[in-house]
């Protein structure tokens, strides 16, 4: 069978609202993260987050949305899925037909809705909100489908940080398997009280932009953002715009702690290891990792730990939460469409706010865009609950 | 894909001996789940589980200690939504305050797979699907694409959702649940609302047929509201699935929602008279991954050779069970059928 390709792209975060905007950011290492001017959170003082640069109601408007129940994180993932379904030239009848499966993502879903749930939930006699249908995890898959009719396999994954990574390796597997021709796979978070307050108490949030890599790192900056790509097989994709072939997934339980990875990195170092086993690749055919790269003490150290027992020579990386912020649920999404535009444009767009390798590691990210030669990138997500993600995207 | 061994945890005796003579009725519009003794979970972890958290280990573990699996697939709605409430309400009642991290790691619906993983030391392949109704049967197509070219390997599938404040309230609002109904004239009391319900099956697949119980064959899912859609898909998976009826039932999720009684009607129809129709939501009440019950009764049926008469909708001859049609659907817009057979 032919290669999975890449055919369509969407994509929203803080550095932009169409593809062309991110590649001149990640270019000229423009990070979007800032003070939020539309989340209700009295973190917004302390806390520098990679807010998008459009109020909910201007979403709405900008999408010709009318629907009441309709969620800031429903709103961005149908403003992404737009975009890549244009650029795929996806038509509604085969938007409607049973080949094309639609598999999206979230670790936050409604839930942006903080202070509406808590009232429905705890305060079931008053007026209800209309929100009720709109908190669950799968609440913005069900929103698109419902956009766009989708007729074939839908799915939401929720594993946390690595969930809409999951998303693109579950759909290439349907056109594997040929339980898909069509997918349009990716994922969706919008900054909340609630991932705030989270993150907030386990301490693990810096109140300075993020530094992935970095010995004086201080934690991660929370983030927001949509990503959806389609997919279809080579094959069916005469006469398309092909960005990139997805050639390798891999994915594991580092089975240590439910919110840390172990000190070898085993979860990781196994998750990247499938990986090059499904792309039938050797390490030393990796060019660039887009590294998950949080920030965090525990992520950076662990990761670079992984990278290292896996690769004789750690290929170039770096981290491009240090521009959009730390998007949970759509970030393995938002860090594949950028390890795409590396490899179309045969370019790497540096890591930022570095300065000092970890001493333990030694591991330096790229700190310069650069042009270079890329056959094969690979992108890594790791989320709580132990869950390991890679992807690898290869040149067409 | 073959089964062969499974679990189940249920509001009727289903853990361990298994009696679905008699059945447990609900109370105050709800069917709660009977809980086995967990053994082999540190007290200090069991003590910070919610009941999804909880139902996932007593039915997961158990199948976990006797196999070695290549991987854990859990399809769950709400998973830890229990905790999720409880950080919520911290977050709101002390005003984004200084808060303790435990119930916020604990909400992240992944829970039961990360946490089956950690206790049995588990890094092979490890996914969450949460589409609310389709959640188990995504995990179901999960497994089916893994076996698919590697038969040898075995998977920990299963389904789990618990009757969580938050969900209850928010479905009860929205007019899915009744307070008032029993799952005693569950069918009869024809009114546009149901009873809630939770449990969770698990089982181990792989691609071998040696000694297995029951085999998946067709796993379908899509969404819709048009009738005439559902219809017309349900008679292309019976033409290329099951064309033949001889000593088949027909499991049907319906739930005594008048609003979605005629989407099952209108599938049993497709047989006209010549098939049994057997029901079972009366025994574990709604919830959206309640199709994980029904391939685990689709595996008893296929054991025994029968169900007991209060499953069975109508009269039937049926002396010999070989394969089991399993139509469910979630709040009238997603719609799975399941294929099994001995």
């Amino acid at each position: 069978m032919g290669r999975i390709v890449v055919t369509g792209i969407g994509i929203i975060t803080a550095i932009g609202e169409v593809l062309s905007e991110h590649r001149t950011a990640l270019m000229n290492g423009k990070s979007g993260i800032g003070k939020a001017h539309f989340l209700r959170s009295k973190y917004i003082e302390k806390q520098p987050l990679g807010e998008i640069k459009m109020a909910t109601a201007a979403l709405a408007e900008k999408l010709n949305v009318t629907n009441a129940s309709a969620t800031r994180t429903d709103l961005i993932a149908f403003y992404a899925v737009q975009q890549a379904i244009a650029d795929a030239c996806l038509s509604e009848a085969v938007l409607s037909d049973a080949a094309t499966a639609l598999v999206g993502a979230s670790t936050v879903g409604g839930m942006c809705l903080t202070d509406e749930m808590y009232a429905d939930a705890n305060l079931p006699d008053q007026s209800a909100s209309p929100y009720l249908q709109s908190y669950s995890n799968s609440a913005n898959t069900l929103f698109l489908q419902q956009q766009l009719g989708i007729g074939g396999i839908v799915n939401t994954f929720n594993t946390a940080c690595s969930s809409s990574a999951n998303a693109i390796m579950y759909g290439a597997r349907l056109i594997k398997n040929g339980l898909a021709k069509k997918v349009i796979a990716g994922g969706v978070d919008s900054l909340s009280k609630y991932t705030i307050n989270g993150f907030n108490a386990l301490m693990i949030l810096s109140d300075k932009p993020c530094r992935p890599f970095d010995a004086g790192r201080k934690g991660l900056n929370l983030g927001e953002g949509a990503a959806f790509l389609v997919l279809e097989k080579e094959e069916d994709a005469a006469g398309k715009n092909i960005y990139a072939a997805v050639t390798g997934y891999g994915n594991s339980n580092d089975a240590f702690h439910a919110s840390a990875t172990s000190a070898d990195g085993e979860g990781p170092f196994l998750c990247m290891q499938r990986a090059l086993e499904v792309a039938g690749l050797k390490p030393g055919d990796i060019d660039f990792i887009n590294a998950h790269g949080t920030a965090t003490e525990n992520n950076d150290e662990t990761e670079s730990v992984a990278m290292l027992r896996l690769f004789e020579k750690v290929p170039a990386f770096a981290s491009t939460k240090s521009y959009t912020g730390h998007t949970l649920g759509a970030a393995g999404a938002v860090e594949a469409v950028y390890s795409i535009l590396g490899l179309q444009n045969q370019e790497i767009y540096p890591s930022l706010n570095f300065e000092e390798p970890i001493a333990s590691t030694m591991q330096v990210p790229v700190r310069k865009y650069k042009k270079t030669h890329l056959r094969h990138v690979m992108s890594n997500s790791f989320g709580f609950g132990g869950n390991c993600t890679s992807l690898v995207f290869s040149k067409i | 894909m073959y089964i062969h061994q499974h679990t189940c945890i249920s509001p009727q005796q289903t853990n361990g001996l298994i009696q679905l003579e008699e059945i447990s009725i609900s109370a105050d519009g709800k069917l709660l789940a009977k809980e086995p003794v967990l053994e082999g979970v540190p007290p200090a972890m069991l003590r910070r589980m919610s009941k999804a958290v909880r139902m996932g280990i007593g039915t997961g573990l158990p199948l976990l200690k006797n196999n070695v699996a290549d991987g854990i697939i859990i399809g769950t709605a709400n998973g830890g939504m229990e905790d999720c409430i409880i950080f919520l309400n911290q977050i709101v009642d002390y005003e984004e305050g200084l808060l303790a991290p435990a119930a916020f790691v604990q909400s992240t619906p992944n829970a039961i797979a990360g946490q089956l993983s950690l206790i049995t030391k588990n890094r092979g392949y490890n996914a969450t699907h949460v589409h609310n109704g389709l959640a188990f049967e995504n995990a179901l197509l999960d497994a089916q694409m893994l076996i698919s070219g590697h038969s040898h390997k075995s998977y920990l599938v299963g389904g789990v959702d618990e009757i969580s404040s938050y969900n209850y309230n928010i479905d009860c609002l929205a007019g899915w649940y009744s307070k008032i109904k029993t799952n005693k004239h569950l069918y009869t009391d024809k009114t546009p609302a149901t009873i809630a319900g939770e449990g969770a099956a698990m089982f181990i697949v792989n691609g071998s047929p040696v000694n297995a119980l029951a085999q998946i064959k067709a796993v379908s899912l899509f969404h819709s509201t048009d009738p005439g859609t559902v219809v017309g898909r349900f008679k292309d998976f019976i033409a290329e699935w099951a064309p033949v009826a001889d000593n088949t039932i027909f499991l049907s999720g319906e739930n005594g929602d008048l609003r979605q009684t005629p989407l099952y009607e209108s599938c049993e129809e497709v047989f006209g008279s010549a098939i049994p129709v057997a029901r079972f939501k009366h025994v574990t009440g709604e919830y959206p991954t309640a199709s994980s019950f029904a391939l685990w009764l689709a595996c008893y049926a296929l054991k025994e050779q029968n169900l007991p008469p209060h499953f069975y909708k109508n009269e039937h001859n049926l002396s010999q069970v070989d394969r089991i049609i399993i139509y469910n659907q979630y709040q009238g817009m997603q719609h799975s059928f399941i294929f099994v057979t001995q």
